[in-house]
This record gives C-alpha cells, sequence and structure tokens, in this order.
C-alpha cells in the first residue's frame, strides 16, 4: 500500500470510528444507579456551614414574650427621645428605598395548605412572608417590597418543606446540594425573575 | 461552563448530597455503556458493568482532583471495570497484543473502492470489538471523544509516547482486518 494510500485509508478510519454507531442505555439506568447510592456522611466543617444557614423556627409564649415587649418598648422610647433631640429630619425609610414584587407559585395541589417565601432579604424567616391562594389564578401569590439587588429565596410549602421557585430564571446552589432562586431588583426596571 | 457544573456537582456529592450525581450519570451513562457494550457485546451485562463503573466513580469521587476533566477519570475506572471482567471471564485483555511490526502492509489502490463499502456502521462496529481492550479504546478516545494523548495516558495508566502508540497501532490493526476482509 502506498503512503497515499494509507493516509486516506486511515483518514476513513477515523472518520468511522468518530462515527461508530451506538446504542442507547436502558432508561431506568440513571434511576438504577442511583438507588444504589449509599449517602456520603458530609465533613464535619460542612455540616457546621448547613447548620448555620438553616431557617431558625422560634415559639415564643406570652411568659417569655412580656420582659422583652417592657424591653423593646423602653428602647424605643430612649432612643425615640434622643432621636428628637438629634436629629430633626428623619432618613429615609425603608419602604422609600423598596421597589414592589410579586411572588407567584403555580400549585394548587390540595396537600399543599400553606406557602411562603423564606430568602435571604428576611433571614429566611416565614412571618409576614406568607402567601396567598389565588382560586382563579389557581396560585400561590405574595406581593412584597423588597430592596434594589439580587436576593436568593425558596418557597417553605406547609412549614417544613422548602423548594426552589419553578419559574425563576436563574438559581444559585446553596453550598449544600440545595438551589436558592435567585431575584433580581433592579430599580430601573423593577422586578426580574 | 459545563466543567464547572460538573465540578459543582462533584462537590456537592462530597458534601454528603448523592442526588447531585445523577447529573453525571445522565451525561455519560451512553458513552460509559456503549464502552461495556463493545467488551462484552451483551445490552444486560453491559448495563449491570456500566451500573458498576458508575459506583464505583462514586465510591472514589474523593480522589478525585479538581481541575481535571471528569469524563477521562470516568473512563478511566470504567477501563477497569472491563478489565476486572474480562480477568473473571479468564480472558486476559492482552492476549491479542499484537507487535506493529508484524502487521501486514497489505491492501492495494484498486481495493479501496471495496474497502469503503466495507466500512459501514455494522462492520466497522465488529471489526472493533476484534481488537484487544486496550488498543480499541485508545482509538475511540481519540477519535470519538476526543481525549488527549496525555488523557488517554492517564485513563490507560501509561505514558504519553505509549499513548501515541497505541492508538498507532489500533490503527494498524484496524487497518489490517480492513485490508484482508477486502482481499477475501
Amino acid at each position: 500500500m502506498t503512503d497515499e494510500m494509507q493516509t486516506l485509508l486511515d483518514r476513513r478510519l477515523r472518520e468511522a470510528i468518530r462515527h461508530l454507531p451506538e446504542k442507547e442505555p436502558p432508561p431506568d439506568f440513571t434511576a438504577r444507579v442511583m438507588t444504589e447510592l449509599e449517602p456520603r456522611p458530609a465533613s464535619a466543617w460542612a455540616r457546621f456551614r448547613m447548620w448555620l444557614s438553616r431557617p431558625i423556627r422560634i415559639t415564643v409564649t406570652p411568659a417569655r414574650l412580656a420582659p422583652v415587649l417592657v424591653c423593646t418598648v423602653a428602647a424605643l422610647l430612649v432612643g425615640g427621645w434622643f432621636g428628637m433631640r438629634s436629629t430633626p429630619h428623619t432618613a429615609p425609610s425603608m419602604h422609600a428605598a423598596t421597589l414592589p414584587v410579586t411572588f407567584v407559585l403555580r400549585q394548587s395541589a390540595p396537600e399543599v395548605r400553606s406557602v411562603a417565601v423564606i430568602g435571604s432579604f428576611n433571614d429566611w424567616n416565614a412571618d409576614g412572608y406568607e402567601m396567598l391562594y389565588d382560586a382563579s389564578g389557581k396560585a400561590w401569590v405574595l406581593r412584597a417590597q423588597l430592596p434594589p439587588g439580587d436576593h436568593e429565596y425558596v418557597f417553605l410549602v406547609n412549614g417544613d418543606r422548602v423548594m426552589p421557585d419553578p419559574g425563576a430564571a436563574l438559581t444559585r446552589n446553596d453550598g449544600f446540594g440545595n438551589r436558592n432562586s435567585v431575584l433580581f431588583v433592579n430599580p430601573t426596571n423593577g422586578q426580574t425573575l | 461552563m459545563e466543567e464547572s457544573r460538573e465540578a459543582e456537582a462533584i462537590r456537592d456529592v462530597l458534601r454528603g448530597n448523592p442526588r447531585a450525581f445523577e447529573m453525571l450519570v445522565r451525561k455519560y451513562e451512553r458513552p460509559v455503556y456503549n464502552l461495556m457494550l463493545r467488551t462484552v457485546g451483551n445490552e444486560g451485562h453491559a448495563a449491570d458493568l456500566a451500573q458498576e463503573a458508575f459506583l464505583r466513580a462514586y465510591e472514589k469521587l474523593g480522589t478525585f482532583r479538581n481541575g481535571k476533566r471528569f469524563f477521562p477519570w470516568l473512563y478511566a475506572i470504567s477501563l477497569n471495570v472491563c478489565r476486572d471482567w474480562l480477568r473473571r471471564q479468564g480472558r486476559d485483555p492482552h492476549v491479542y497484543v499484537e507487535d506493529a511490526n508484524r502487521l501486514a502492509e497489505a491492501g492495494a489502490a484498486s481495493q479501496q473502492d471495496t474497502l469503503q463499502s466495507r466500512l459501514d456502521g455494522r462492520r466497522m462496529f465488529d471489526a472493533m470489538t476484534k481488537l484487544p481492550l486496550a488498543y480499541r479504546e485508545a482509538l475511540v478516545m481519540r477519535f470519538r471523544e476526543e481525549f488527549s494523548m496525555r488523557e488517554i495516558a492517564q485513563a490507560l495508566d501509561i505514558s504519553v509516547s505509549g499513548a501515541k502508540m497505541r492508538v498507532s497501532r489500533g490503527l494498524d490493526m484496524l487497518r489490517k482486518q480492513f485490508t484482508e476482509a477486502s482481499d477475501d
């Protein structure tokens, strides 16, 4: 075989290898592999970070609340008095610097009894961020005011299950295998979901 | 971008989230399964061996070095699963190795058209399965998966010059098969 012929043949062989016929793996292959995986214990550092970022639920009883309320009212009175004396004008309120944002979760499953939005803007605390069910739109809705910038959030379903926003354009890894939805609040264009 | 997503998935698995491994399985199940199919020639066994390869990769994930490509690393593990299977079957994966110098200089210019007609997918697949594992997969890694010679060397646990030799000899063997077939 001449060098020229061998070069031609090698080129054809390389092409044939590139287009070597392949078969699809069984449709349940991934599921089979995943069911066999043993959980790997996370490192101590990873567990510590997970503990730090976990949402905290605090139960308050009237007996515990009374001294806190007394201290808070006293602090407000003292602070207000000093504030009136030292600052004749008021700082812009948080509300004035915020922009309207609407969270929507299209979910009409009967097992979903409550949904709230928790995120970086409310310290992952659902209080005051409960969504209302809109029967006509078959969706859970919350209208809120948020400062400009990017915010991470998830939906808290039935008080104990978190899920990212299926309608969010962008998600971000929380460092522990879960994804948070990302919301950009733009001062010029408002909400960008 | 793709590699950073893979690196992220690997980090997630190492932090204790096995679900993150699913992305890697979905992405590479096809080439790994076909590697097994070329080795065992049976779809059921190929699926079992491919599963074994992924489970072994999952177990060894802590040894994966950041900055490297995941696929060549996975391929190396899959090749080891193939070798273990061949050993269990009592087939030495190296018994077919031939000295490249003895490979025939067969073939003629007039036979090329006949040869081209023989290079269809089925015949190519058959010809490839007749090659020894290390040579066959060196060719696949080089020309189908487009691994670098360094990546092939790492997957086969040989030197870079050894990898070049494997590819070259693999082509020699393949050429011989087709030119002999053309003589029939």
